[in-house]
């Protein structure tokens, strides 16, 4: 059995939760100055969406060759799930141009979070 | 025979909310999204792997996946229909969450395992049984005359 680097998946962790408290920042900013979707929080928005999808490929990689008994259907229905989080955030920032809707982006960021934390509990606790 | 002249210029169309966008209501969709993927999530888990452990509490899990689906959708669409198939379906995910709550302590040995609206959805920190209210108090003030 080839000896697949699991560190790789707690270092694109912290990764994505790194940016995705950038990205709740930006959107917090946008809520309390009342201003709407610019190009600082698209582009937090596309780097988020980068990590998290090389996320499932790394996820779903070590998932498939890790002896760990984890719970893989929930697992990888999280891990597949968080990808879709800032395109629909954003889309509806985008069509929605009030405090709210940047509200629910900042709110988006607090959800990516602990969806994070879960997946990490579920990849560690029986390892 | 059809009548072709056209319509003058309707000065009170669009109705609705002023152009700044409909406030709350995109949290409530947003909301209801995030409720029918955990419920879509862990209804299609639950029935397929272990459906003999607790079937009426799994197959409830389904039927709020729905609730919250159908809910989602007809927030989002904000047409006259919608809102009142959004009613429908938020007052049913009303009872639902206080009948399903309440059996949950009375009658624990149905529900060995969690669903969204078990201990009126105390897993899930009480959103599930604040959101129908915080639903039904929207779709009461943003009626439209």
């Amino acid at each position: 059995m080839p000896n697949y680097p699991e560190g790789v998946l707690s270092w694109l962790t912290v990764a994505v939760l790194v940016v995705a408290a950038l990205y709740g920042v930006v959107a917090l900013v946008h809520v309390v100055r009342d201003t709407i979707v610019d190009d600082r929080l698209l582009l937090t928005a596309v780097a988020l969406e980068l990590l998290l999808l090389a996320q499932v490929v790394v996820g779903v990689v070590l998932g498939l060759h890790t002896t760990r008994d984890f719970e893989a259907p929930v697992f990888y229905a999280y891990l597949g799930t968080l990808p879709l989080v800032p395109p629909f955030v954003t889309f509806l920032a985008l069509k929605d141009k009030t405090r709210w809707a940047m509200g629910v982006v900042a709110g988006s960021a607090v959800v990516i979070a602990v969806f994070l934390a879960r997946l990490t509990q579920m990849w560690t606790l029986n390892g | 025979m059809a009548d072709l002249t056209p319509l003058p210029p309707d000065p009170v169309a669009p109705q609705g909310r002023p152009p700044g966008g409909r406030g709350f209501g995109i949290v409530l969709v947003a909301l209801y999204a995030l409720f029918a993927l955990a419920a879509t999530g862990r209804a299609s888990y639950q029935l397929i792997s272990e459906y003999s452990k607790a079937p009426v509490a799994y197959l409830l899990s389904a039927l709020a996946a729905v609730i919250y689906l159908v809910a989602t959708v007809a927030l989002a669409r904000d047409d006259r229909t919608s809102l009142r198939v959004a009613r429908a379906a938020i007052t049913v995910e009303l009872v639902g969450v206080l009948v399903v709550g309440l059996l949950s302590y009375l009658a624990p040995s149905q529900f060995p395992d969690k669903t969204v609206w078990s201990h009126f959805g105390s897993g899930y920190g009480y959103v599930p049984l604040v959101l129908p209210v915080l639903g039904l108090l929207w779709l009461r003030r943003s009626r439209r005359p």
